[in-house]
């Protein structure tokens, strides 16, 4: 091997490399002077990022439900700030210096050259403030931003959500590097279920500065610098004027209201009591509000539409009729004999009435607890857990907002898991047939379950969103969702639909809210509660024989639910369906309370 | 007796590494000046460089059969260093390349670029067993010792030090021997690759000159036409992968060739160090007089990007005497490497060389705003004790080269 050759190859590769960056030194630091020197005297880029409007929202007919205003918000260039400054800066702002000192420190990386606001919507008073002082306040400086305007006459907490301040643990765990201290990220509802569209894409505009930070042009004629574009807009299936009448029937009480159209999955109200006051979200989050409504008993936050896990008490008897008509155990025609009280072991469990052999619809009607119970015992654990995943429990049914629970759907392995394989005995299944024990759904699961049953089989993906509006182009996009149908034949709901149908019309147990102007069918439910007043719980479909609308109404510690639940229920399907809206006579048909 | 120092000791080598060091060392304390958080980092550096000597001299005086002999052994050590940093590592920045040891940052794989060259270097001059690099079978085991370390790291990730060990394998087998035209086979590729990334008609000059050059070399025509196919499928492969790449991804290639592009992320830095570059003039503003560098326009400027420091306080005359003793080293590597008789020392050289020669084109390159943004430190002068020490473990192996270069084991 001649190496003496290849040595040379060496020296020259090592040279090239070498004379290519001593060739790039002398264009920059000695062929170039003028244009470096100008750069360099215009020695900062000073960055301003340009919020985007988020999406707006509306409700099915149009009507602007979530808008945006222009405030103001101080932001500050932590290179440039001059921490002398601090004092007169905490005192503009009225926060303490600590506070600041911590925000500070939290700023790092190349975010030291870009503005990072530390307060939001502040007054005007102090944007002129640091206007007239611009020269002393250097670093500091303000931007506008959009906030939230919430044009509406309702609340719909729960369902719109707001938008925070993102948290540090938040911007830590982003993928990528969208989000930055201060920013408002989507926490709650649709806010946050729809973050990636309604944000929208910040702009960024590079101004050269010189060292007096004095605006000398912009960097490379702005060919850098990219344009905000806003949100999409989200076109809900929800009807504001019923979501309003939702809410003040259930003013003062505590509970949930899901209503969706059952054809297609479409929530038309969703109302979760005690609410608060979105308003209080826009612009800057006063501390002692939202320690407030974190502490407060009532629990203001929690979304009692799709995050309760009550027992569905009788409600929930359909999926034990349903069940064993599928599997055979029933026939259509097939009676049980309900003596008053039924045995089990050396336990009793009661009924409300002695009911003699009767079929499936009259066992819903009356709401017979023994005929479920006994009814419960035939099908088995394993099959009623199966018929109740088939109907939307235990798990979650995929609505778009964040906040839902699967609730609980005990199962074999549940109990087995819990209370050792020996541990329990069928007697607890027992109580599993009318809907008590441990048994955990959301109004929204029974809105669901409700949609089913009417529709005779077919699983709607419940959803707040039709269509995302692109604000440039207008163009809308419908939403896909999931649709399936269950494998339970459509002549077996027949059968339940009968029985729902007798709860309203026949001598059922909800035979208070029958009314002429719309045929009605529902089912009451009560659910027990160990820590004081039972549940009450209505879920109701109309009109019986082209349903429109599913509701599931669950108002806490109100008893049963034919006496709170089935009458809101009611004026909200008189409401959607026909226009009605008598508020003086609700308030009326409560009164008894 | 002075004469006998001198023909055992490269003076040379062994004052250009220092001088770079003790630049380093300025640069640093000018880049920490003032901030509280990183102005340990010059006692650190210090440190490691006074402990640093220590260690050349050592590794001077080491006879070169330990050194060959303990080859795999590092290897292997460091190898389990690399797992293990991926299973208990510190994360830093996206990275997990780090361990803390007693307060320092200890990072793998910068010691994995020696063990990496000298396993290299132990199994190409491997006499005994007769290693053949034109043999496919040693060839590719030539390649296994390269690309492991290159597997692991990429877990962590870290891509501009995976480049380092790809860059190097090429010069280290051509030094042990490699014909011309098999170097020529495996770089083929490579150029239709970068070539079709360009576009259509530097892909097909290329291609054209692959033919061209399969003539030169007059091969069979079986084994011409084979290697031409495999390049033509690079070139169209790498478009592929690039279209199949999520919109983010590119987004990160693109930046890197063009950082300007974006201006908030990758090409900040270099659009801050340009310019405090190309205002240090000729003579620049004078220790702790530069105003891009004081007013710490560039984040972390003490690692990777401390040659802005240089270049803005000291001018063009400070930095090309840089890149001077940066030359003059690589250059007397490259000699000792020719005039040593030990193979195994020879090859270590080389690939030594190679290393220095690839992070200066890469570091200063995307300083200045000509080569891709990829992140990799400046030998010698960047802070980092890991990547000092690695730095001076070198040097120490290749003033042993110098020392031992008459003898043949």
């Amino acid at each position: 091997m001649d190496l003496s050759k290849r040595k040379n190859f060496y020296y020259i590769f090592s040279l090239v490399i070498v004379m290519i960056i001593a060739g790039r030194l002398v264009q920059l630091q000695l062929i170039n002077p003028e244009k470096f020197d100008k750069d360099a005297e215009r020695n900062s880029v000073k960055t301003i990022i340009t919020t985007p409007a988020r999406g707006l929202i509306f409700d099915r007919n149009g009507k602007l439900l979530v808008d945006n205003k222009p405030s103001y918000s101080v932001t500050i260039v932590k290179k440039e700030f001059d921490t002398n400054n601090i004092q007169v800066i905490c005192s503009l702002l009225g926060m303490e210096e600590s506070y600041l000192r911590s925000e500070l420190k939290k700023i790092e990386g190349t975010n030291r050259f870009i503005p990072t606001r530390i307060q939001r919507d502040v007054d005007f008073r102090i944007i002129s403030f640091i206007e007239e002082n611009r020269e002393l306040l250097k670093g500091i400086d303000y931007s506008i931003d959009p906030i939230r305007l919430y044009p509406t006459d309702f609340r719909g907490s729960h369902t719109i959500g707001y938008t925070k301040e993102i948290s540090e643990s938040m911007l830590k765990k982003q993928q990528g590097d969208y989000y930055k201290q201060g920013d408002l990220i989507g926490t709650t509802g649709l806010e946050a279920g729809y973050e990636n569209y309604l944000r929208g894409e910040k702009g960024f505009e590079f101004i050269l500065q010189d060292n007096k930070g004095r605006e000398v042009g912009p960097l490379n004629d702005g060919k850098n610098d990219v344009k905000a574009i806003s949100g999409y807009d989200l076109i809900l299936s929800v009807d504001a004027e019923v979501q309003k009448f939702a809410e003040k029937l259930l003013e003062g009480r505590t509970g949930g209201i899901v209503a969706m159209d059952p054809t297609n999955g479409e929530i038309i109200c969703m109302v979760s009591k005690p609410d608060y006051d979105l308003n209080n979200f826009s612009g800057k989050l006063k501390p002692e509000i939202w320690t407030a409504l974190n502490t407060d008993k009532a629990k203001p936050l929690f979304n009692r539409a799709t995050q309760t896990r009550y027992p569905p008490g009788s409600t929930y008897k359909m999926v034990s009729a349903l069940a064993s008509l599928q599997e055979g155990i029933l026939k259509p025609n097939s009676t049980i004999p309900c003596e008053g009280s039924f045995r089990f072991g050396d336990k009793v469990f009661g009924d409300h009435g002695a009911f003699g052999s009767i079929t499936i619809p009259t066992a819903i009607e009356h709401s017979s607890n023994v005929f479920f119970y006994k009814l419960v015992l035939r099908i088995g654990l394993d099959n009623w857990n199966k018929y109740g995943q088939m109907l939307g429990f235990g798990h979650k049914t995929g609505i778009d907002i964040p906040e839902e629970t699967k609730g609980l759907l005990p199962s074999t392995e549940y109990y087995n898991k819990r209370y050792g394989p020996k541990g329990w005995t069928e007697g607890y299944v027992v109580s599993l047939g009318i809907g008590q024990g441990e048994l955990g759904v959301s109004p929204l699961q029974m809105a669901l379950y409700t949609a089913i049953l009417s529709n005779s089989g077919t699983f709607n993906q419940p959803h707040l969103v039709r269509s995302l509006k692109n604000p440039v182009t207008g163009e809308i996009t419908p939403v896909q969702y999931k649709k399936h149908e269950v494998a339970i034949d459509k002549d077996y709901f027949k059968i339940i639909q009968k029985g729902m149908y007798l709860v309203v019309n026949g001598n059922g147990t909800a035979r208070s809210i029958r009314t002429s102007d719309v045929s009605i069918a529902g089912k009451t439910g009560t659910a027990q509660n160990p820590h004081g007043q039972d549940h009450s719980w209505f879920i109701a479909y109309a009109p019986a024989d082209d349903p429109k609308i599913a509701i599931c109404v669950m108002v806490e510690n109100a008893g049963f639910g034919a006496t709170v639940a089935a009458p809101i229920a009611q004026r909200i399907i008189l409401r959607y369906l026909l226009g009605l809206q008598d508020e003086s006579e609700v308030k009326d048909s409560f009164g008894e309370r | 007796m002075q004469a006998k120092i001198f023909e055992r000791f490269n003076f040379v080598v062994f004052l250009s590494a220092f001088a770079l060091i003790a630049i380093g060392l300025v640069a640093i304390y000018s880049a920490t000046f003032g901030n509280e958080l990183v102005s340990g980092n010059f006692t650190k550096q210090l440190i490691s460089a006074c402990v640093g000597v220590v260690l050349v001299l050592a590794i001077m005086f080491t006879p070169p059969k330990y050194l060959s002999m303990s080859s795999y052994v590092i290897y292997g050590l460091v190898l389990i260093l690399l797992i293990a940093v991926i299973v208990v590592g510190k994360k830093i920045k996206g990275q997990t390349s780090w361990f803390n040891v007693a307060g320092f940052g200890v990072q793998p794989s910068e010691f994995a670029k020696v063990a990496t060259v000298m396993a290299l270097a132990f199994f190409l001059s491997n006499k005994n067993k007769e290693t053949d690099v034109t043999k496919l079978r040693d060839f590719m085991y030539a390649v296994a010792i390269c690309l492991i370390p290159v597997a692991l790291i990429m877990l962590q990730p870290d891509m501009g030090t995976t480049l380092v060990f790809l860059f190097l394998l090429l010069p280290v087998l051509y030094w042990a021997g490699m014909p011309n035209y098999i170097m020529f086979f495996i770089v083929a590729p490579a150029i239709t690759a970068v070539c079709a990334f360009l576009g259509t008609w530097y892909f097909v000059a290329a291609v054209i000159f692959i033919i061209a050059m399969m003539m030169v070399f007059k091969k069979n025509i079986l084994v011409s036409a084979i290697v031409v196919c495999i390049a033509i499928a690079s070139g169209f492969s790498v478009n592929m992968i690039y279209s199949k790449l999520q919109p983010y991804q590119q987004k990160r290639i693109q930046s890197m060739f063009d950082p300007e592009s974006d201006p908030l992320g990758a090409g900040y830095n270099v659009i801050q160090s340009k310019i405090a570059i190309g205002s240090g003039g000729l003579s620049g503003k004078g220790f702790l007089q530069g105003t891009q560098t004081q007013l710490k326009y560039i984040p972390e400027q003490w690692t990777d990007f401390i040659f802005c420091m240089v270049g803005e306080e000291f001018g063009f005359v400070g930095s090309i005497a840089v890149v001077l003793l940066f030359l003059i080293l690589i250059w007397q590597t490259i000699h000792i490497a020719f005039i040593c008789k030990n193979q195994f020392l020879s090859i270590c050289c080389i690939g030594f060389a190679t290393i220095f020669s690839f992070h200066i084109l890469i570091n200063l390159g995307m300083i200045m705003g000509i080569m891709p943004v990829i992140g990799i430190p400046l030998p010698f002068m960047s802070y980092g004790v890991s990547f000092l020490l690695s730095n001076l473990i070198m040097l120490g192996i290749i003033l042993n080269a110098f020392r031992n270069r008459k003898e043949y084991v």
